[in-house]
């Protein structure tokens, strides 16, 4: 199992060992394809064995892993997975367009999969300690790829996106000190006084006051990694900047390991301080989040902004839904979390076909998807509607089921609140999307208008000028003719 | 857990050099000079090598010594020296001329914020008469000082340097808080630490290759 667990994060790597011993760019993506595949068939494998079975505990807690784990290994090696074949496509096209070079490719795929193992590894660990390590580290992996293009707009990106979430994720270590520090009461060894699996079980006996520090500073610190307002604002733009496939990485797999790690402190928070004080924290966070959000929805502009505010209203609603809490309201957050992985990264895919096509990454430059590229106008469109939580999809049961939860716990201010944000989200996201499906393509408009003005030029300068000048010349005949 | 008394004679070295290291961030703060702020990284990241030697000593723990080793060769002498090497002398930075406020405004804002490190860490957090109950107070004064120069400072040299001082800071909490953590984690936040920093020189020298000066106002192109 322990063998299994390995696997599974190791497998992103064929595809940077495949790159770094020199393959050749669409060899080196098919290569980080198939390591994805392996580690989504061992998540699988993993989830399934661990149904029956109790959590998996090596290495004097360096390794650990319950369900809570292997649901989010799940959703993090099939977004991987997504986006390592997206990866092939996107990647060869820019080639081909001369926007990057060989190197530059390899390079891609050589960070790619670090920062896919990197975050598997996260989720496999129980030391609280190295869960900050690997996050950090996947962090500065991811980061090579925001700034991967080299212009100054991308490096801009990426500079803003390593320094907010270095120093994000420095405060996040902060808390863990604080965490093992309040458990200085217990008698554990020092490698087990960081393990969550024994802080979780002697939660009873943490000292209460730096352990509400020790919370206070996760949700900042790791919050800035997941992009709850106001540590979101290196979001938008490095999702905008990254190549799209790593797009889709950023918003499905990096924010909902960072969100991981706020649960684990959630849960030996809420074991020792019961539910109001993390209520007070989440709550605030994600409305937060999902006003901050919702309001930057409503301008129009970059649509791959529109998708990364779309991530932070939905983690947001992740927030609140954890804020809400019971078993309804976690079953909400947990579900929310898939379904908001698999469309997000769906749209942020289909955002790199559009932007290749349409050679213009805002909403107002895209016409008419449907009738040009009906296959990706068709995916943004179903994309669009699952990510606003349109009924037939999922993000549709598990927002019901957070409201739900909202009601069943706190006072209805907060599920009304969050309902009516909700619709705004609707109105300000689908007014861009469909604007961008429906309509006429323009590449063929543009044709047509190009091809009348060149018949009205022709027509003026060519036979009308002559018309026109021989009937002068015959006018000038004429009047010599009758002198 | 072994925890220092405030009165034992290495509680009353590592007070001291928790003092010097808050007072090498305030200067941090109060210079202009691209020289001076990684002058005076350097000095804090000695004493925070001595301190870590200190605990060292009194714990008699060899990971602590590493420790101590590790942050007077990495953090003591290699950041330093090459961020001279490769960012002040090749870039040819002298004064930072992109402060948002004047150097008196941060340095109020900074006692200010010290002034709050003592109100967060109030005694029912930290028990009196150890060693921590006045060293961690300090330790976050630190981290908060570093955030302020990211935040006052916009040229991305001085935005590293802040970052640096913020983990000097945690540093100097992990060594009086808890004595150390688990061998492994800290060998991994210095790896990261190395990673990020090697990072964020690529990205401070492609910055100012494609802009005149890599400075965070001129960063203006991504808004909203």
């Amino acid at each position: 199992m322990i063998l299994l667990m390995i696997l599974a994060a190791a497998g992103p790597l064929v595809g940077t060992a495949a790159a770094a011993s020199g393959a050749r760019g669409r060899l080196a993506g098919w290569a980080a394809s198939a390591g994805a595949l392996a580690s989504l068939v061992c998540a699988v494998w993993l989830l399934t064995g661990e149904l029956h079975r109790a959590p998996l505990l090596g290495w004097g807690g360096y390794l650990y892993l319950d369900s809570l784990s292997c649901f989010f290994l799940l959703t993090v090696a099939a977004v991987t997975l997504l986006a390592s074949v997206g990866s092939v496509a996107y990647l060869s096209a820019e080639q081909d367009a001369g926007r990057l070079s060989a190197f530059q490719v390899r390079l891609y795929y050589i960070f790619f999969g670090l920062f896919a193992a990197l975050m598997l590894a996260a989720l496999e660990t129980g030391n609280l300690g190295l869960l900050f390590v690997l996050i950090e580290a996947s962090t500065l992996a991811s980061a090579a790829l925001v700034g991967l293009e080299a212009r100054a707009s991308s490096l801009e990106a990426a500079w803003k996106y390593v320094i907010i979430s270095s120093f994000g994720v420095t405060i996040a270590l902060a808390g863990t000190l604080f965490l093992y520090y309040s458990a200085s009461g217990l008698h554990l060894a020092a490698e087990y006084r960081l393990a969550w699996p024994y802080l979780f079980s002697h939660a009873h006996a943490l000292a209460p006051e730096s352990l509400k520090l020790a919370f206070m500073l996760a949700v900042v610190g790791y919050g800035t990694k997941v992009g709850l307002a106001p540590m979101h604002t290196w979001l938008p733009d490095a999702h905008a900047e990254a190549p799209s496939p790593a797009s889709a990485m950023l918003s499905a797999a990096l924010l909902n390991t960072g969100m991981y790690a706020i649960i684990r402190f959630l849960a030996i928070t809420h074991a020792r301080l019961g539910d109001g004080f993390p209520r007070a924290v989440l709550l605030t966070f994600g409305f937060l989040s999902i006003v901050i959000g919702v309001l930057f929805m409503i301008r129009r502009g970059n649509f791959k902004r529109l998708f990364a505010y779309s991530s932070v209203e939905h983690m947001g609603i992740i927030a609140v839904a954890l804020g809400f809490g019971g078993l309804l309201g976690l079953y909400g957050a947990l579900l929310q979390t898939l379904n908001h992985a698999i469309a997000k990264a769906v749209l942020f895919l289909t955002s790199g076909d559009v932007a290749l096509r349409y050679k213009t990454r805002e909403a107002s430059g895209v016409r008419g998807l449907l009738a040009a590229v009906p296959v990706t106008g068709g995916a943004l469109l179903l994309g669009s509607f699952a990510v606003l939580g349109s009924p037939p999809f999922g993000v549709f049961l598990s927002e019901l089921t957070i409201v739900r939860a909202g009601f069943a716990t706190s006072s209805p201010v907060f599920p009304l609140l969050l309902l009516a944000l909700l619709a705004v989200a609707f109105v300000a996201f689908a007014r861009t999307t469909t604007g961008m499906v429906t309509g006429q393509a323009p590449a063929k408009a543009r044709r047509e208008i190009t091809e009348r003005v060149i018949e009205e030029i022709r027509g003026l300068t060519g036979q009308e000028y002559v018309h026109m000048y021989a009937s002068d010349r015959k006018a000038e005949l004429a009047g010599t003719a009758k002198k | 857990m072994q925890i220092l008394s405030a009165s034992s004679a290495a509680g009353v070295l590592l007070d001291l050099s928790g003092v010097l290291i808050l007072l090498l961030a305030f200067a941090c703060l109060g210079s202009k000079l691209f020289n001076r702020y990684v002058a005076y990284y350097g000095a804090q990241s000695v004493v925070l090598s001595f301190a870590a030697g200190v605990a060292a000593y009194t714990f008699d723990s060899i990971e602590l010594w590493i420790l101590a080793v590790a942050t007077l060769a990495i953090k003591g002498i290699g950041i330093p020296v090459s961020a001279r090497r490769l960012l002040v002398q090749r870039l040819d930075l002298k004064r930072d001329a992109a402060l948002s406020t004047g150097l008196s405004t941060s340095l109020i804002a900074g006692g200010a914020l010290t002034a709050f490190a003592y109100l967060v860490t109030r005694p029912q957090l930290l028990p009196h008469g150890l060693v921590a109950a006045a060293v961690v107070p300090l330790s976050t004064a630190v981290i908060l000082l570093g955030g302020l120069a990211m935040v006052v400072r916009r040229h991305t040299v001085a935005q590293l340097i802040g970052w640096l001082i913020v983990e000097n800071g945690v540093f100097l909490g992990a060594i009086t808080l808890v004595a150390t953590f688990p061998f492994i984690v800290e060998a991994g936040i210095f790896l990261d630490l190395v990673a990020g920093v090697l990072i964020m020189l690529v990205f401070v020298s492609g910055l100012t290759r494609r802009l005149a000066s890599a400075s965070a106002d001129e960063l203006r192109e991504l808004q909203g």
